[in-house]
């Protein structure tokens, strides 16, 4: 009953914030909101698979593009698409698919996650570090994908002109969601079977349980939520195109998931707001500042990319370990 | 035919110096290494600064190389060391290998700007020689046989030298080896020292062939060099080298003879790596280091 | 007479302490992979602002940069932020893609918007508040297509597309339609993908297809490399491009293999076509010891358009402004005189250049 309880008092406070947001910020601040809401999205989905079952795997940027091309396919009308289409006509299919707000976002991660289906059945049979490595190729491959057919998906003119149904609420509401999902699975006993394919992956198998299918749940679950959290980018910046999707993407996510800890939901929110507010706020570094009398564009990212090193080295478990922070001893600093 | 076959060779080749990087780090550490196809870039930037000021190319060569091993052996002491003496679990060392891997090309980004720059090198390399009525220039043909020769001289430092043996030894079983008195720490420094010299090299041939350089060009290269190292069998350099050959046919002929796929060149390397995954994962060459005790 | 001088200076200060700072903002790629692109408009733009700072009620515009590193995400970010900082106008983004991420928002905040070098019509699409400084791709690719029929007498093309760059297929599209109506003949369509470095197999094609011209509508660093190769395999046809070519790169990695290659563009600076156009010259190679690259032409011009609007306005608000850019008429630019109708498409000329020994040479103006 106490579960319940502060489960309905969190929802409710966090609903009450985000309206009030919405309604009183000024749109720098909403715009950021709603990136850090996307995001946290992403990043609780991506530490299921990462943190929690310990498989080592680059494939947010995969499934957020194809989250978000289904999601713009559906929403645009056949109108649009035809005058958008530039290189050759979109094919039927692409005509014939239409649906609105919700159902597209859902269909998205639907797609996206029986995509990760057939992508568990190589990669899982072997171990670990290959699963880093196909799933950074297969980010790769839907990029080139989306600029070769564009009869499907315009090439690289992308779309445009999506409407833009998402806000700072709906964002809000699916990242809640998201993130009660992740966390109810997390403390099931599917969760606990992740834990310990992470800890120990013969002694999980030795103890009879089937890896194969508790891997390829994890990893569908983190596509299912990433295909929504690329459909809800799509709506949100109204145009979307292959080369948004890269590499980049996946690193972010990467960094906040180890500064709040590999395995901890609670740790990823956490991160999010710093790490994409530290990105904004850093932006001083690009400029002549405190420390450089001259510009040196591409300093933030150097500085970035030295801190997860550092992180990696010194606080590997990052801020809350594969704790939440309800659990009492965080903050494990344990070399 | 004669004119692709010529292209594949040289391109081949320049996969192949740096798949045997990877795979020789993934055999001694199970590290796939995601910064080595940085050092290529390392090592065609040094070359290219080296050159511009000194006009020697020769002095540039030995400074790329040198300077490519230097990075890479303190990308091992500082990165990666640490890690490892932690026990650390497998994905921080993968997450780290990333982090040095970005640090490296934001580093360039901001030293030398985003802009691609042009390579400038001895005209020799651009003489032209007519093999059996194709067209090619002395860089491919010189490219082609060096790589061959730094093959076999790995091959022989591998399996006929003291230290070559001990580090394959390494490869099968790393805590024996280390119980044997070995200095091992001496020995992964001179695995990355090699690995790192050949993809600078490979850095250079590459610059050489297209004489563009920004500090992205070492992302797509380095990855389908990995992916050629899996499917020639991850931990042998002979394999790296096979996978690297075939890597460089395949690409080559897909866009020679099925133009309506050349968008799809790049995505060659990964379906090789997802077919070899499927059917035989240990590669052509099948060491299966499941077996071996790590 | 000191009492005179005594009042001089208070008018003098108190008329320094009314008249404000007036902030436009600015959105361009200064970090990754777009920086240089990004580099050279902000030069443009800032010896604009260093001409003409001053509008006619003594207020200072003043620039506020801000870096979308070519990101989509980071853009809209830009352009929120320089709305909360109450900029009365923006200059940018770069590319047609991260304009036309900027459009709807400036739509929706009503903030008058000009994008320099944004050649991709969907841009400025049904919004009156976001408009252009450059000709649109459906212009430059008719320009092209009259040049290579007309002029250069080609009857025959093959054209190559960079599949991955939305600049490359729109500029394609439109060479390839009006080169069809005009009675050319599209031989073949080659498609080569941004990174790409071997082109051999593509040549190859090309060479034997054996078109009258070539018409390549990609970016600088594919052409060189392109360039090098084709002369390594002998081709020896004339090709044409797009301002896509402009970038000093294809000179510098190209060499001699890039002599004879022509492109349409916005501007050359030995072709100066206003009294503003001579003046910038100078003072650019005065400042930066180098020659005019159009897209910082185009990044100046997109500065004196806004100044000109707001000089028309007595208060400084942004629909005031944005209702006078579109009023634009004849205004002395870098690359011409500029006028803007409703559409926020100016009606521009198109320069030939052709490349030669490492220099840009001039060949024609093509007007619309």
């Amino acid at each position: 009953m106490k579960y319940f309880r502060n489960l309905i008092i969190s929802i409710i406070l966090v609903l009450a914030t985000l309206f009030l947001a919405n309604k009183y910020l000024d749109s720098y601040l909403v715009m950021i909101l709603s990136n850090i809401g996307i995001f946290i999205i992403l990043a609780v989905s991506y530490n299921l698979i990462n943190g929690v079952t310990g498989q080592f795997s680059l494939e947010p940027n995969g499934f957020v593009a194809i989250g978000a091309y289904v999601t713009a396919l559906l929403l645009l009308s056949n109108d649009e698409k035809t005058m958008q289409f530039m290189l050759s006509d979109p094919s039927p299919l692409i005509l014939w698919m239409h649906s609105s707000f919700i159902p597209a976002l859902l269909i998205s991660g639907i797609v996206a996650s029986l995509i990760a289906l057939t992508l568990a059945f190589p990669v899982f049979r072997v171990r670990g570090d290959y699963l880093a490595i196909v799933t950074l190729g297969f980010g790769f491959i839907i990029r080139i994908f989306a600029i070769n057919q564009d009869s499907y998906t315009n090439g690289s003119m992308g779309l445009s002109n999506i409407p833009n149904e998402a806000n700072l609420i709906s964002i809000g509401v699916f990242a809640l969601i998201s993130v009660i999902v992740v966390l109810n699975i997390v403390y099931s006993k599917y969760g606990r079977a992740m834990k310990a394919i992470r800890d120990d992956e013969d002694a999980t198998n030795a103890m009879g349980i089937n890896t194969f299918k508790i891997k390829t749940i994890a990893f569908m679950t983190s596509a299912f939520f990433e295909g929504i959290g690329g459909g809800l980018m799509a709506s949100l910046l109204t145009t979307i195109s292959p080369e948004q999707f890269s590499f980049m993407l996946t690193f972010q996510l990467l960094i906040i998931i180890v500064l709040g800890g590999l395995g901890s939901t609670t740790g990823a929110i956490i991160a999010t707001f710093l790490v994409l507010g530290g990105m904004e706020a850093l932006r001083f570094l690009d400029e002549p500042n405190f420390f450089t009398n001259t510009a040196h564009p591409g300093l933030r990212m150097v500085v970035f990319s030295l801190l997860l090193i550092l992180i990696m080295i010194f606080a590997r478990k990052g801020l809350f370990g594969d704790r939440e922070i309800w659990d009492k001893k965080w903050f494990n600093f344990k070399m | 035919m004669i004119q692709q076959i010529l292209n594949a060779l040289s391109l081949g080749s320049m996969y192949a110096l740096i798949a045997i990087g990877y795979t020789m780090v993934y055999g001694v550490l199970r590290l796939i290494n995601f910064a080595h196809g940085d050092i290529m870039m390392v090592g065609a930037f040094l070359a290219f600064t080296t050159y511009s000021v000194t006009s020697s190319f020769s002095l540039a060569v030995l400074v790329a190389i040198i300077g490519a091993s230097i990075t890479g052996m303190l990308t091992y002491k500082i990165a990666y060391k640490p890690l490892l003496d932690k026990n650390a679990p497998k994905i921080s060392l993968l997450i780290t290998a990333i982090g040095v891997s970005f640090f490296l090309e934001n580093l360039f980004n901001m030293l030398y700007g985003g802009v691609p720059q042009a390579f400038n090198y001895p005209s020799i390399f651009d003489k032209e020689i007519h093999i059996l009525g194709a067209v090619t220039n002395f860089a491919s043909i010189f490219i082609a046989i060096f790589t061959i020769i730094v093959l076999i001289s790995v091959l022989i430092f591998l399996n006929k030298t003291k230290y070559g043996k001990a580090i394959k030894a390494i490869a099968f079983d790393f805590y024996t080896v280390k119980l044997m008195g070995i200095n091992v720490d001496f020995l992964i420094l001179l695995v990355f020292l090699i690995g790192s010299a050949l993809a600078s090299l490979g850095g250079i041939f590459y610059a050489i062939s297209y004489p563009s350089i920004d500090p992205l060009m070492g992302v797509l290269v380095g990855l389908k060099a990995f992916a050629a190292a899996v499917l020639g069998g991850i931990g042998s350099v002979a394999g790296a080298a096979i996978g690297g050959f075939i890597l460089g046919f395949s690409e080559i002929f897909i866009v020679a003879y099925f133009p309506e796929f050349a968008g799809y060149k790049d995505a060659i390397a990964f379906f090789f790596l997802i077919f070899i995954l499927l059917f035989k994962p240990t590669g052509i060459m099948g060491i299966d280091f499941e077996r071996s005790r790590f | 007479m000191k009492n005179l001088a005594l009042i001089g200076l208070s008018i003098l200060t108190a008329s320094t302490l009314f008249a404000k700072t007036i902030e436009v903002g600015v959105i361009m790629p200064l970090t990754g992979s777009l920086a240089g692109y990004g580099q050279m408009t902000k030069k443009g733009i800032d010896l604009a602002n260093q001409m003409k700072h001053t509008l006619k009620n003594g207020d200072n515009v003043k620039l506020v940069y801000v870096d979308n590193s070519g990101d989509k995400a980071q853009t809209a970010n830009a352009v929120n932020k320089l709305n909360n900082e109450g900029v009365v106008a923006i200059i940018g983004a770069l590319t047609s893609s991260n304009s036309l991420v900027v459009a709807p928002i400036v739509k929706r905040e009503k903030i008058p918007a000009v994008a320099p070098v944004a050649t991709n019509k969907m841009v400025t699409r049904a919004n009156p508040y976001m408009n252009r400084a450059c000709f649109i791709d459906p212009f430059q690719g008719k320009v092209a297509a009259k040049y290579a029929y007309k002029t250069l007498h080609a009857k025959t093309a093959v054209v190559i597309i960079d599949k991955a760059q939305a600049y490359s297929v729109g500029l394609a599209k439109a060479f390839m339609k009006n080169y069809a109506k005009l009675g050319g003949k599209i031989v073949k369509r080659v498609f080569i993908t941004s990174g790409d470095k071997d082109f051999k197999a593509v040549l190859s094609i090309i060479k034997s297809a054996n078109p009258d011209i070539i018409y390549a509508p990609i970016y600088a660093p594919e052409m060189a490399l392109m360039a090098r190769q084709a002369k390594m395999l002998g081709i020896k046809k004339p090709v044409l491009g797009g301002d896509g070519l402009s970038d000093a790169t294809l000179r510098k990695v190209a060499k001699d293999a890039a002599n004879g290659i022509m492109y349409t563009d916005h501007f050359n600076e030995k072709a100066t076509p206003t009294k503003l156009s001579k003046e910038f010259v100078t003072k650019y190679h005065k400042k930066y010891k180098e020659s005019v690259p159009s897209f910082a032409a185009n990044g100046a011009d997109s500065y004196f358009i806004i100044f000109n609007a707001m000089n028309k306005c007595d208060k400084l608000t942004r629909e005031c402004i944005a209702k006078n850019i579109t009023k634009t008429k004849n205004l002395e630019g870098v690359t011409g005189k500029i006028t803007i109708p409703a559409s926020g498409n100016p009606k521009k000329s198109a320069v030939i250049n052709e490349i030669q020994n490492g220099k840009i040479e001039y060949k024609a103006t093509v007007n619309p």
